[in-house]
């Protein structure tokens, strides 16, 4: 079973209507309410860099430029990994590879051109293209032999953690990385991050798919109920394949901004980022368009959690603060979704209720 | 008719519940407005009103699942309660059980678990659940409620009907205990056929000699008007009549509804057919349908009656390449078709509205407006992008054109009545206008007068030259609509009437021919 599955088959104690009728109110209402829960996310945002730019402890440091560069540019991968995960999540499946697909192309475009002497041109596209078969050949796993996506992924992230750490045997790939590639991940354009361009573009491209082309709406319909999804045409299958597939050609892309960013390919399993991506797409599905994981929502996430732990740290707190942070906003995201749809059952008025 | 001001009766003591200026907004609008109502104990209380009057809403109030708008009072049983203190569990503690329109039942659970979610599980020793003894007790339970369904089988693979009783017997599961229950039943013949339907009442009957209260939301007249002691009408969530069922005749009922004399509609095209054969069954075989032979014609409407389980619903979407054909053919406008899926059919010209709307056609969390125009996404690919603004402005014309009332087309599909989601989803269909229409239970939860209007918009497409195949479990309907109707036991074509012997009753005893003869399945 699919995520989405998991929120339409709730026991009735606990939420007596079922989905029917019981989730998610108007999203367009403009009710205080209303407004607080579509934009909650975005004012707290607001609020906390408006806080760590004027706390005497951060304030300086967080205000100038180099770091808010800083912020942003740590972020390019992060963000492009998390916009990979949201193709699957709008189909209703989760992807636990994507921070493994992403680990594997950057070692893929780093051992063609270090390895095997490849122009950077044709490494960037091997990296990116091996990114796309390991998302088709999950979307064929799923789609086609109907394996459940939570451990075709799971098994897939693990496969290629350990082909990876195979290949490079621990030891990272430097040599002959290109400084044309190192260059887009450390200069900027007027001040901005080139890597943070990238990440942008790619961001307008995936938004652009998800809510402007009919894959986007056949992905939200398979996401929402794959048996009308068919019964009104679509081909069901279809749709989640190209979702995997889709996924893993952006993290295939994401592959390569890390390498540029990191100038060497690690040996490092990519199951870090995982949890950075899923903590922002959840966040994106309590903003905005409540409910629904979005682009604009997920770039939301991403530098909340990004801003938060920037300032933490530069108020001194201490290194694990980073993940206890992600993890913490991770629950809250998928508790406040929780709680958002379950309030919504019980009316506006339900928070009356004690 | 009698229409009585709100609250002008003393309140009655002996009322089981009593709703006292109760109000229900959502997100800014009101869909309920100082409702005052009492249930007399002991007695049926039926709450009528077209689609997305209220109905649904004030049963949610009453069972504590919606909190109603503050200062509001709600007693039951003489104890009275503030609309912001009142809650699931004070309406259970006080004896109130209820059916939802969407019956509150766990898919992938089996009947028993379902039932263990509200009555626990019996324990062997320990934690250890008693698996036998909980399967032999849902087993009486559902006995009881007539129900032949396996404790053991997973709800997911039930039919709606089914589910319907199971939800009702694990509603009355512990109703013997006592007189002081209030059963509370939101639209349970909905998807039933008479003859269940007509089980399903004498159950309520039964509770109701037990000394229960029933308070009841449907929209078949007849069936309230033969259980109800009392009728409640709403209009637009106010309270528009409150009087003795005996005081009220369908037509009466129908304008309280409506708010107007509705005009009479000339329905009953019974003309014959002239067209050419759109749709041509031969010998069809899949899964319980067996040798099925049929044929409909451009300009007629055919039906299809039959009992649970007799394949009505599998024949439909055998044509419409959702079902395995094993044997048998399909032709459509004379050419042979197999279709692997409904893309092609579609492509074909037909369509299918499915018999469970749930399950099966709504996309609960999407937009209204992209609800209605699932099946044209493509179309509205404007080279490099979405036409969403002509996409929403087309649906939203559609709305209006099926009467689907909703405070706009951006709300999310859950938000809609049921009756109201019945409409949208016609309208998804009917908008592709197919040379053959399915129909599964098509005005299922649709009020009187919008299914009058549902079938002058089917025999409006019809006349055109296009053709439909309509299952419904309702005769009723099937007389109105239909120029022929073929009777399906165990699988196979029995019968076909036309003309002036096809009537309500006289499907109704093919089918129970049916139930005489061999058990049912
Ligand atoms: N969760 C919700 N959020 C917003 N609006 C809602 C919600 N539930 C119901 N409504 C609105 O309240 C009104 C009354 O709905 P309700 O379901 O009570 O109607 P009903 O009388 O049961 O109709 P039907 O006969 O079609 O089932 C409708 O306009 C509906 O759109
Ligand atoms: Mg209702």
């Amino acid at each position: 079973m699919t995520g989405t599955s998991v929120d339409t088959d709730v026991a009735p104690e606990r939420l007596p209507a079922p989905p029917g009728e019981r989730r998610r109110g108007s999203s367009r209402a403009l009710s205080l309410s209303g407004i607080a829960e579509r934009y909650g996310l975005l004012l707290l945002l607001v609020a906390m860099t408006l806080v760590f730019a004027s706390l005497p402890a951060s304030g300086e440091a967080f205000r100038s430029t180099a770091n808010i560069q800083a912020v942003l540019a740590s972020q390019a991968v992060g963000l492009t990994v998390a916009l990979a995960l949201l193709f699957p999540m709008a189909a209703g499946s989760f992807d636990f590879s994507v921070g493994a697909v992403t680990a594997t192309s950057s070692v893929v475009a780093a051992a063609s051109v270090s390895h095997f002497g490849l122009p950077l041109p044709l490494a960037l596209v091997l990296a990116t293209a091996s990114g796309a078969l390991v998302g088709s050949v999950l979307g064929i796993l799923v789609a086609r032999y109907a394996m459940n996506p939570f451990i075709a992924t799971l098994g897939m992230a693990t496969l290629l953690g350990g082909a990876v750490f195979a290949y490079t045997n621990g030891l990272q790939i430097s040599k002959d990385i290109p400084a044309t590639l190192t260059d887009l991940g450390s200069l900027s354009w007027f001040g901005v991050p080139l890597i943070v361009l990238a990440a942008a573009l790619i961001a307008v491209v995936v938004w652009f798919v998800m809510s402007h082309t009919p894959l986007g709406r056949h992905l939200f319909a398979v996401g929402s109920n794959a048996s009308a999804a068919r019964l009104v045409g679509l081909d069901v299958a279809r749709v989640r394949f190209l979702s995997f597939a889709l996924s893993g050609l952006v993290s295939g892309v994401a592959g390569v901004l890390l390498l540029a960013r990191q100038g060497a390919a690690t040996s490092d399993n990519g199951m870090n980022m995982l949890f950075p991506a899923l903590t922002a797409v959840f966040l994106s599905t309590i903003v905005i368009d409540v409910g629904r994981p979005s682009v604009l929502g997920t770039v939301i996430g991403v530098l909340f959690v990004a801003v938060s732990i920037s300032g933490l740290t530069l108020v001194g707190a201490p290194a694990w603060v980073s993940q206890v942070f992600n993890g913490a906003a991770l629950l809250v995201a998928v508790g406040v979704a929780g709680i958002s749809r379950a309030r919504r059952g019980a009316g506006s008025a339900g928070l009356a209720r004690t | 008719m009698t229409e009585e001001p709100r609250s002008a009766e003393p309140r009655s003591p002996a009322a089981a519940v009593q709703l006292m200026n109760v109000g229900k907004t959502f997100d800014g609008v009101r869909v309920l407005r100082n409702l005052d109502f009492s249930v007399a104990r002991g007695s049926v209380h039926a709450l009528l009103g077209g689609n997305g009057s209220g109905k649904s809403t004030t049963l949610k109030i009453l069972a504590g699942v919606y909190a109603a708008d503050r200062g509001g009072t709600i007693a039951v049983h003489g104890r009275l309660h503030a609309t912001d203190s009142y809650t699931a569990s004070t309406a259970r503690r006080s004896g109130l059980r209820f059916v939802h329109q969407d019956l509150g039942l766990v898919p992938d659970l089996t009947v028993s678990e379902n039932f263990a979610l509200e009555g626990g599980y019996p324990r062997l020793a320990g934690p250890a659940v008693s698996w036998r003894r909980l399967h032999r007790s849902t087993r009486q339970h559902l006995d009881r409620a007539h129900v032949d369904v396996d404790p053991r089988s997973l709800v997911r693979d039930l039919r709606p009907s089914d589910r319907t009783l199971v939800a009702i017997a694990r509603a009355l599961r512990d109703s013997d205990g006592g007189s002081h229950m209030t059963l509370v039943l939101d639209e349970p013949t909905a998807s039933l056929p008479r003859h269940e339907a007509e089980i399903l009442l004498e159950a309520i009957r039964g509770c109701q000699a037990r000394g229960q209260t029933i308070v009841y939301v449907g929209h078949r007249l007849s069936e309230v008007l033969s259980i109800a002691d009392r009728i409640s009408v709403l209009r637009d969530g106010v309270l528009v009549a409150d009087s003795p069922a005996a005081d009220l005749d369908e037509a009466g009922i129908v304008t309280l509804m409506a708010g107007q004399t509705p005009a009479t509609r000339g329905g009953e095209a019974r003309r014959t057919a002239v067209g050419e054969t759109v749709l041509k069954v031969d010998r069809l075989t899949a899964g319980p349908v067996r040798d099925v032979s049929l044929h409909v014609r451009q300009g007629e409407i055919v039906g299809v009656a039959g009992l649970l389980g007799s394949g009505r619903s599998t024949l439909l979407r055998a044509i419409f390449g959702q079902a395995g054909v094993e044997g048998g053919g399909i032709q459509v406008g004379g050419v042979p078709v197999a279709h692997r899926s409904a893309a092609a059919a579609m492509r074909c010209g037909i369509a299918l509205v499915p018999e469970d709307r749930g399950a099966d056609a709504a996309f609960p969390d999407l937009p209204l407006w992209e609800n209605i125009s699932a099946t044209v996404i493509g179309r509205y690919w404007a080279g490099w992008r979405m036409a969403r603004t002509t996409e929403r402005r087309d649906s939203a014309r559609l709305m209006r054109t099926f009467d689907v009332r909703a405070a706009s087309p951006d709300v999310p599909f859950a938000t809609l009545s049921g009756g109201n989601q019945q409409k949208a989803v016609l309208a998804r269909w009917l908008r592709l206008d197919p040379r053959l229409l399915l129909l599964d239970e098509p005005t299922q939860g649709v009020d009187a007068m919008a299914r009058a209007d549902l079938h002058a918009a089917i025999r409006e497409h019809v006349a055109k030259g296009n053709a439909a195949l309509v299952v419904s479990s309702d005769f009723e309907e099937l007389e109105a609509l239909c120029h022929r109707v073929v009777v399906i036991r165990d699988g196979s074509c029995v019968a076909e009437l036309a003309g002036a012997e096809l009537t309500e009753a006289a499907v109704a005893g093919l089918t129970q021919i049916d139930r005489s003869k061999g058990p049912l399945t």
